[in-house]
């Protein structure tokens, strides 16, 4: 497109010739002849050159400095009188391209048109390299706010997995460590892990996943995923390898509670197969006992159903506490009537299988605050494990266990639980409270001691176990003779994993 | 003389009812409460008839009917499998028959006097 000149001059015949002189040259020229005009002209159109003299009329030099101030794109080249020359260079400076005298030699206009024009050029491609230098840093800053804020551990790497850059997350939890090794700073590890993604990446240049378990700087453990992707040079070669891994700790273990509920169910329903037979065996023992009059087998027929009455109560129990939390409803009691309450839900089971009871509840220590149900079954658990490590061993003769009331220097209520049964390994008794946890094959749940355990904590009390295999356990159960302030709420078991 | 049949199962309260259940209908039971003490007696009683538990602490049912198809004296031994353990997939391969718990009294009864006859 040719280039606009607004060409100033008061005199029309000398404006008129300059006109028709320089639109042979390509260009699109408009005349002003007055100052009005000129203002008019510069107010509504946008002029790549503007040619003319300053002096035409008072206030012209003044408006042409304001429109190059306005408008640093355009050119302006002085057309004056050889003794106004002077006070224009000294107006005008070097913001104007060129200055020539009138009347203009033809060589020197043609010569500042084409270094006008030259400039427009010029400037035109260094707006186009500003512009497009703004753009790419915006991208920068764009592509880095990803990069350090995307909810994912990214690491960049190179051939040796050496870490060459990290972004936030992974810097705060697996420490800014550049140029230290992957392996040792996601996993604490000496070599290289077996089936790198990382090295796959490099020797395929594709992308490869990997599930991984990895450990913070803080000890913690995280289940990621991790992808990787190529990083290439001008060339097509990798050079480097990004990693990004994602945090799916919370579905993992959501997963692994609901495989656990899964077994739970398992386990469940073949405890409650196992009961209800047993529970059918003690109707058939009643109705045969009651039919032969053999009160032998009455008597027992009748501890056999309670027995199952309470296996199904403590199971459905544990389930309603498994199910949801429930505020804990404190009550006044004696101790004694608490440890008798506990030692009759017991006599029969250790009847049943001869094992001797040694009961000692003094009957001075006054009153106590617990949830008489929850307190009650929990205490009752732990004595239902000292009869079935009992029940376990085969070892011994004679079996006995010996339910103690005493106070401890805290003057707290302790109950000790003495057994002399088959004992616990030290992995047992490490994960005995652990949810899930059982010994006893099909006929545990995992969720008695877990549920005990935690009644007594919320009661503000503790549990010590001393254990050894083939000799026996013991259990102190202790806990304060008030309601703690802090402990009220029962959990979900899997509320705090 | 009366027919003898073994119970294997560790829990004490379905040994009692079994025993109790195959006594009153003129049977002789014998009981053990896993598979070791339940090979013991078998070697001892040599049982016409052998109910067996799937799943017991320590070595679960199907190794002792391994151990049993292995003796000369045992191996014909009919076995009648009572599992809390549901599924033909637990069940011993050879057994008489497979019942899960709670099991219907009058239909054990049935099978034990079809096999024993």
């Amino acid at each position: 497109m040719a280039k606009q000149i607004l060409l100033i001059d008061k005199d029309k015949n000398h404006a008129g010739a300059l006109k028709t002189y320089i639109e042979r040259q390509q260009y699109d020229v408009t005349c002003a002849t007055t100052f009005e005009e000129v203002k008019h002209k510069l107010d509504n159109n946008s002029w790549d050159i503007i040619l003319g003299d300053p002096f035409m009329s008072e206030g012209m030099s003044s408006c042409l400095e304001s429109v190059k101030r306005a408008n640093p794109v355009v050119q302006i080249i002085i057309l004056a009188q050889k003794d106004k020359l002077d006070t224009a260079m000294d107006i005008f400076g070097s913001s104007v391209i060129h200055y020539l005298e009138i009347p203009a030699n033809s060589k020197a206009l043609d010569l500042a048109l084409t270094a006008a024009c030259i400039i427009i050029s010029q400037n035109k491609k260094i707006n186009w390299y500003s512009q497009k230098l703004a753009d790419l840093d915006n991208t920068q800053n764009l592509l880095n706010q990803m990069f350090e804020e995307v909810p994912c551990y990214i690491s960049v790497q190179d051939q040796n997995l050496r870490i060459t850059a990290a972004n936030k997350r992974f810097k705060y939890h697996f420490g800014s460590q550049i140029g230290g090794h992957c392996f040792e700073i996601y996993k604490h590890r000496t070599s290289q892990c077996n089936d790198c993604p990382v090295v796959e990446t490099f020797q395929d240049g594709k992308s490869h996943s990997t599930e991984e378990i990895v450990t913070s700087k803080f000890g913690k453990q995280y289940n990621v995923l991790t992808q990787t992707a190529p990083i290439r040079n001008e060339k097509g070669e990798i050079t480097q390898v990004m990693e990004m891994s994602t945090n799916i700790t919370q579905i993992r273990q959501l997963q692994d509670h609901l495989v656990s509920l899964g077994l739970m169910i398992g386990s469940m329903s073949h405890g409650v197969k196992g009961m209800l037979t047993a529970l059918d065996g003690g109707i058939y023992q009643l109705e045969t006992g009651l039919a032969k009059k053999d009160d032998d087998r009455v008597f027992k027929a009748s501890g056999q159903i309670k027995t199952m009455a309470d296996k199904i109560k403590k199971m459905v129990l544990e389930i309603l506490y498994y199910a949801k939390s429930r505020e804990l409803q404190y009550k006044e009691m004696t101790v004694a009537t608490l440890a008798e309450n506990v030692v009759a839900t017991i006599k029969q089971m250790a009847k049943n299988h001869a094992i001797k009871l040694n009961i000692l509840i003094p009957k001075t220590f006054g009153k106590i605050e617990v949830d008489p149900n929850w307190m009650e079954a929990a205490l009752v658990n732990f004595l239902e494990n000292a009869v079935d490590a009992c029940v376990f061993d085969r070892d011994k003769k004679e079996h006995r266990i010996k339910f103690e009331v005493t106070k401890n220097l805290k003057n707290q209520i302790c109950f000790a639980i003495e057994d002399n049964g088959i004992g616990m390994d030290t992995e047992t008794k490490n994960k005995m409270f652990t949810l899930f946890f059982t010994s006893k094959g099909s006929q545990g749940t995992g969720l008695g001691l877990f549920i005990a355990h935690r009644v007594i904590k919320y009661h503000g009390g503790t549990v010590d176990v001393e254990s050894e295999q083939g000799k026996g356990s013991q259990f102190f159960i202790c806990i304060p003779f008030q309601k703690p302030d802090n402990a009220k709420i029962v959990e979900f078991p899997g509320a705090d994993h | 003389m009366k027919k003898k049949i073994l119970v294997i199962d560790d829990d004490l309260n379905i040994r009692d009812y079994l025993v109790s259940l195959f006594n009153d209908n003129g049977y002789q039971a014998y009981v053990a409460g896993d598979v070791k003490e339940g090979f013991k007696k078998a070697k001892e009683t040599i049982p016409d008839l052998i109910t067996l538990d799937i799943e017991m602490p320590g070595e679960w049912g199907p190794r002792f009917y391994r151990q049993i198809s292995q003796d000369p004296e045992l191996k014909n031994i009919p076995v009648i499998v009572i599992s809390g353990l549901s599924g033909h997939q637990y069940a011993v391969v050879k057994a008489v028959a497979s019942l899960t718990k709670p099991f219907d009294r009058d239909e054990l009864l049935k099978i034990v006097k079809e096999t024993l006859n």
